[in-house]
């Protein structure tokens, strides 16, 4: 009896632990061009960029950002990122894409990418362009197996910082309807005592549903957002 | 002496079986098999002819340095796929020739034969970054009816993977060929025009039909 509450209770602790993780701050800024105008049919595409040898903004983001804004019954109907770029190859592709808006209008002048954008029913397009980098890291944790047993014993930590810009592309207006930018911190910790007990900063997924729940209010009619 | 010499033999083999044990850990197999998606655009009005030769649709990257692990890429299958798929909607007509240059079907305006002048990549540890990288290198040659270079040109391309994060090296590598290769057909899509002895091809092409239309309708 003694030996299963001995198992049991750092198990309590460690999903404690994982539940309460590590502390997260999020900054979201707006700025703003037009009112939201997105209507009953019309889509939206998230989209990353690629275009740099440095970083990369994370596909993983694009898809957290998509699915989480993605919400047919409040009137947001997003495009997952891969089927739209497959849609429209090679336009789109890192190297290719464009970069400001006037060249989306040169763009337009193919008939059948034009045709293809309209068939999706695009409204806006969102180039998210940032990523997501460990800053700093300290500590050590050390492993061990011998006959009497298995563990490890010490204590790591990092930082992780987000830095995200989101523009905001009126594809039928050929205008920059406005940019929302994120920035994330946060410190994780993995103290180990005999078992490593992670307390992970979910940096990333917090800059995600940061600029999701603004990209709400950002597309949506102002009546419309506020429901 | 005899147990000796069989002692001797037997170390020998146990070496030997080592090694190539040693040997068969270090090398690397990876094999890309991509499929890509067909471009959207205008068609160029010609009918073209495209050769992709055995080395081509076989090719084998293998490399075998000191500072380097052994790797043997195979990407003829995924570039065989991307460059029927990218230059079977770029023309009107597109005939894939099973040799060059002997044979030639009637009515071709161009042949487009292209090879693969060079691969690199670079690992996560040589860089110190946490992508894999890699860099394609195309020739490409065009011809008329007669065998006579039309243009030449040069494709570059380059692909990386977001991360190598719970990845092989070999699938992390092979995702990173896959995107080079996606570039590679949109540098060729968009980039023919751009060419100018392919251009001006066009244009007298473009001319020649109008001229046809206009007696035509006389």
């Amino acid at each position: 009896m003694k030996s299963l509450s001995n198992l049991v209770a750092p198990l309590l602790l460690a999903t404690a632990a994982l539940a309460s993780g590590g502390c997260t701050t999020v900054v979201i800024d707006e700025y703003r061009r037009s009112t939201g105008e997105l209507a009953v049919g019309d889509s939206v595409v998230i989209l990353g960029r690629r275009h740099s040898s440095e970083y990369e903004t994370e596909p993983d983001l694009i898809d957290c950002v998509g699915d989480t804004l993605h919400s047919p019954e409040a009137g947001v109907n997003v495009i997952p990122e891969q089927q739209f770029v497959d849609a429209l190859y090679p336009w789109f592709e890192p190297r290719k894409a464009p970069m400001h808006i006037k060249s989306l209008s040169k763009l337009m002048d193919i008939p059948d990418v034009r045709d293809r954008m309209e068939q999706y029913g695009v409204k806006y397009i969102v180039w998210i362009d940032g990523s997501t980098e460990t800053t700093s890291s300290a500590g050590s944790i050390g492993c061990s197996i011998s006959t009497a047993g298995a563990g490890c014993f010490g204590f790591g930590t990092w930082d992780k910082e987000s830095d995200y810009e989101a523009s905001v592309w009126d594809f039928r207006d050929q205008e920059l309807s406005g940019k929302i930018s994120a920035d994330a911190q946060g410190t994780s910790y993995m103290p180990a005592i005999v078992v490593p007990i992670p307390l992970i900063a979910r940096v990333q997924n917090n800059a995600c549903k940061g600029m999701a729940a603004q990209l709400r209010e950002f597309l949506l009619p102002p009546q419309s957002a506020s429901r | 002496m005899t147990i000796w010499l069989n002692g001797l033999r037997t170390m020998g083999r146990l070496t030997a079986v080592l090694a190539a044990v040693l040997l068969t850990a270090c090398a690397h197999t990876v094999s890309v098999d991509g499929q890509f998606p067909t471009p959207v655009g205008n068609q160029h009005p010609l009918t073209v002819g495209v050769y992709l030769s055995d080395d081509f649709r076989q090719f084998t990257y293998s490399e075998n340095r000191d500072d380097r692990d052994e790797w043997n890429i195979n990407t003829g299958r995924a570039q065989k796929n991307l460059f029927e798929t990218v230059l079977g909607s770029m023309f009107r007509e597109t005939i894939s020739l099973a040799q060059y240059p002997s044979d030639l079907p009637q009515g071709l305006d161009l042949v487009i034969v292209p090879e693969v002048r060079e691969l690199q990549f670079t690992m996560p540890r040589e860089t110190r970054v946490n992508i894999f990288e890699v860099w394609i290198k195309y020739d490409m040659h065009a011809y008329n009816q007669r065998g006579d270079s039309v243009a030449e040109w040069v494709i570059t391309a380059y692909g990386k993977t977001p991360t190598a994060f719970l990845k092989s090296q070999e699938a992390a590598l092979a995702q990173a060929i896959n995107v080079a290769l996606r570039d590679a057909g949109a540098t060729l899509y968009t980039g023919f025009t751009q060419v100018p002895e392919l251009q001006a091809f066009i244009v007298n092409k473009q001319r020649a039909l109008s001229m046809q239309e206009v007696t035509g309708e006389k």
